[in-house]
Order: structure tokens, then sequence, then C-alpha cells
């Protein structure tokens, strides 16, 4: 006798309590995004829908929900409609604002700039780019961490990104030009990004004088037929498919963009890196010494000498496991999405959400330890620090590469203790990427 | 020894193709991420060392060894 399969009828995800009328959960989530996923898991499990002023959306957590997530055709789950908010700062026609094949040729650009061959010459800058920053330290004083990272990667980044030229001449007004464009994210810009609001003015304003001041870069390197090896580089030589070149305003946005991704996200991982190594002493002892092994005193800081860290590269895994920089990952659904016996129809969006994901105490026992002994996991997806699939983090080996280059440089150089009491070092969700609330005050003395 | 791709993860960062470049090779790809391309689909072992510093080093961890 055989017997068909029942029909699976699938049901529509468990929404979280607590919605109002008009607003949905929109009050809660932009107070505290991570307490509000924290309670919606605890409430629904795998998925939890929720109301963002009509826009429903579903939190997917757990290591099967992430590959599911990931591994969905951007068909089905689309970046675009959900990153919209970012168009006015990267530009429009760039990136998610692009449609999915001109989309996909911009992101492969934006890959080949940060290309394993382009990486050679970066972990030498990086550290001569700590040596010169900390140069003014002096021999011993006290530092607010987070903005000494933020400072610090903006230089780095910049440098790798748009050239030793670029670096030594930026002006006071490309890192204004770039603030003005940061303060543009809002959780009002989630919502609606051309809102009439005047940090809205401010970014359009920003994103206008930066178009025009790269155009003019651009402009001058063409005329003067030099040779560059960075990231502009790559954007001005690269053509599409059909033969063209990215425009002024192309170029523009996929260097905005560049550097978006991973300023925060890498300062507030340096800044929380230092932090926790120096509330557990038992773990920064052997990664100093790994550094001191293997970074001698004439060392090559070379992509190559920077390679094999793994004690410090499982201090950084599990930094980011516990404090991973994007609060939220996001899809725009736009074919009915099946997980389990769930459906979530088009016109729904999913998310992930990091911080709650790597707190799962079946995946991660005694998921608050920061222990960097912890075993690997078996599914690549399981760790979301850089997101997982086809639209994981392409910087993610230059992140690595940074924090291993700042990291063996500062080590080397001084010794730090924290200022105040270890368990009053906590993260701000509420800043543009998840960072230590300031101020982060730590102490330094310079090595003999 | 054989190599297998996700091809969900790749993105064709080419660092396989730095570390073994008779096993791997990263192509353009009309419409999409540039992409893996494996030369060998069974090397043989002298080449191991390199392949599996290719797995080792992928930054989306889309190689796998399968078998001897």
């Amino acid at each position: 006798m055989s017997t068909a399969a029942p029909a699976l009828r699938r049901r529509p995800p468990p929404r979280v309590s607590g919605d109002l009328p008009g607003d949905g959960h929109m009050a809660e989530f932009a107070a505290d995004p991570i307490s509000f996923f924290t309670r919606a898991r605890a409430e629904c499990g795998e998925l939890a829908e929720f109301d963002l002023r009509g826009q429903i959306t579903v939190l997917l957590t757990g290591p099967d929900a992430h590959e599911a997530f990931c591994r969905a055709p951007d068909e089905q789950l689309d970046q675009g409609a959900a990153y919209e908010f970012m168009t006015p700062i990267f530009g429009t026609g760039v990136i998610f604002d692009a449609p999915l094949p001109i989309r996909n040729q911009q992101l492969a650009i934006q890959t080949m700039a940060l290309r394993h061959h382009n990486m050679r010459s970066y972990a030498r800058v990086i550290s001569e780019e700590v040596r010169r920053f900390t140069d003014a330290w002096g021999d011993s004083g006290e530092i607010e961490l987070v903005s000494a990272m933020t400072e610090l990667t903006l230089y780095t980044s910049t440098h790798c990104l748009l050239g030793g030229e670029f670096r030594e001449t930026m002006s006071a007004e490309f890192a204004h030009l770039y603030h003005d464009l940061e303060a543009g994210l809002h959780a009002l810009a989630y919502v609606d990004p051309h809102a009439d609001h005047p940090l809205f003015r401010q970014r359009d304003a920003a994103r206008v004088r930066l178009e025009a001041m790269i155009g003019e870069i651009v402009e001058r390197r063409r005329a003067a037929d030099t040779e560059y090896e960075d990231a502009l580089a790559t954007f001005m030589k690269a053509t599409y498919e059909n033969g063209s070149r990215l425009s002024a305003n192309e170029i523009t946005g996929l260097i905005v963009a560049t550097m978006f991704a991973g300023h925060h996200t890498s300062s507030g991982t340096a800044a929380w890196v230092l932090l926790e190594l120096l509330r557990h002493a038992q773990f920064l002892v052997p990664v100093v010494r790994e550094l001191e092994d293997l970074l001698g005193p004439a060392a090559d800081m070379t992509r190559e000498s920077l390679r094999e860290m793994p004690r410090l590269e499982a201090v950084v895994r599990e930094t980011l496991r516990l404090h991973p920089p994007l609060n939220m990952l996001a899809r725009q659904v736009l074919q009915d999405f099946d997980f389990k016996d769930y459906q979530i129809e088009a016109g729904k969006r999913v998310c992930l959400c990091p911080y709650v994901s790597h707190r799962i105490p079946e995946v991660y026992p005694e998921p608050e330890r920061f222990d960097p002994a912890r075993p690997e996991q078996d599914s690549v997806f399981t760790d979301i620090s850089f997101g997982g699939g086809r639209h994981r983090c392409a910087g993610s080996a230059f992140a690595l590469l940074q924090l291993k280059s700042i990291f063996g440089t500062l080590l080397r150089r001084f010794t730090f203790e924290l200022v105040a009491s270890p368990e009053t070092y906590v993260d701000d969700t509420r800043a543009i990427t998840l960072r230590p609330h300031t101020p982060a005050l730590v102490r330094y003395r310079r090595k003999g | 020894m054989r190599i297998t791709v996700d091809w969900d993860l790749c993105q064709g960062h080419g660092v396989c193709m730095d570390e073994a470049p008779e096993v791997f090779a990263v192509e353009a790809r009309t419409g999409g991420y540039p992409r893996v391309v494996l030369l060998q689909e069974e090397p043989s072992q002298d080449l191991r060392r390199q392949v599996e510093q290719a797995v080792k080093h992928c930054p989306t961890r889309a190689l796998r060894i399968v078998g001897e």
C-alpha cells in the first residue's frame, strides 16, 4: 500500500506580543533593538514575527535558520529593499539601489578591490599607521579606546582604500563629510530615509560634496596616468560586462560603501578585543607571548608574517561572537519562503540578529562566558559575525588582517590596563554598529 | 583526495588560487561574482599541503577535502 505524504500545511510564524496600533513594535525596537530581539526569541523561538509601522519582519535565530537565510537565492530573499535606507548615503543606482544584475557586478568589483592579492601591502601599511598613531601617545597616559580605534581605522581604511597620497592630504573636510553621512543613519531612516529631517538634509549635502571631491581625484589620476594599487584604482579600472566604466557617482558609492562597511565594525571590534583581553589576563599573557615569538624586534609585518596567529585569532573570534558589530541583517522576501513547517509570505522581511543567535545556550553553553577555547562549530552558518552565504562580508579577510596588524604592534609596544572596573565595560547596542559604551577608558605604558 | 566547493559560499576571493594555482583558478562570471574553477578535482598527494592551505584560508570556508 502506498500513501502519498499529506500536503504540509505551513503556518505563519508566531507573533511577538506587545504591538501597538499603528506603531507596531517600533517604539521598543528603536529604544533597544537587542533587548527587543532577545525578548522576541524568548517568546517565540526560532521564528519571531514583528511589526515596524506596517513593515512585517520575521526574526530568524539559530544555525538552521541562518543556513536557510544564507542559502536562499537573491530572487527569493533580496537585499535591495531591505537596505533602501542606505541609498541616500551610497548614492542612487549604487549597490542596493541597482537592479540585481548591475548590483552583482558592482559587488564583484568591490570584492575584487578587497581580494587576497591586494592584501600584500596592507599589513605593512596598517602597522605603520599604528606606529605613527601611537607615537603621539608618549610614554604613558590614558585614552578613550573607542574614539582612538575609530580614528585609527579611519586612517588605515583611507590609506588602504584610497592610497597614501589621499591619506596625507585628507582634509578635515573628508572626515566631516563622512561623519555627516553617518549621522544620516537614524531609526527613522529604516522607515522613510527621505523624510524631511535636518540630519537627512545634512547627509544629502555631504553626499553631493563627497562625489565632487572624489570626482576631482579621479580626473587628476586619469590625467596623470599614474599606477596606483588601492581600491580606488580598482574601481577606476573596472568595467561592467558591457565594457562601460563606473561613473563618478558609482565610484563614490563604492568607496563610501566600502568605508562604511569596514569602519565602525572594525573599530568597535578592535576596542572590544583589547577590553576582553584586559579583563581576562589568562588569555592576554599567551597572546602577547605568541606575538612576541612570531614578530621579533625586526618583524616583517607583511601578510605572510601575520597569517598564523592562532591564539589572537581565537580571541578575535570569541570577541566577535559576544560583540558582533551588526545588530540586524535583513532581506525582503520576494518569493514565499518556507522554513520547517512555517511559511513567510512574499512582501514580508526576514532578519538575523547575530547578538541573540550567538547566545543560544544549546549552541554555545554558558553563552556569556568569554572563552576563546570554545570548540569551532561544525556548520559555517552558526557563527554569523560576518554573515554568511554569497553575501558574507567581503572584507572579512581585510578585517582580520587589520586586527592582527593592529594588535601585533600595540601589544608589543605597550602594556595596558583598565581604568574602570571590568564589569562596567558594556555594549552600546544603539550606536551605528555595536561597540563598547563610551567612555571606554584604558591606561597605557610604553614598554622599555 | 577530492575537493568539493560549496557554490553558495564562494565569492571568488582567490586565496585558493594563490595557494595552489595548479588546482584552483578564479574566473569572472556573467551577472555574478567571480567563482573558483577546479582545474583538478582530484589532485595528486604531492599537492596535498597546498590544497590544505587553500581550504584553511578560504575566507568563506567554501572548500572541503573529501577522502584521502
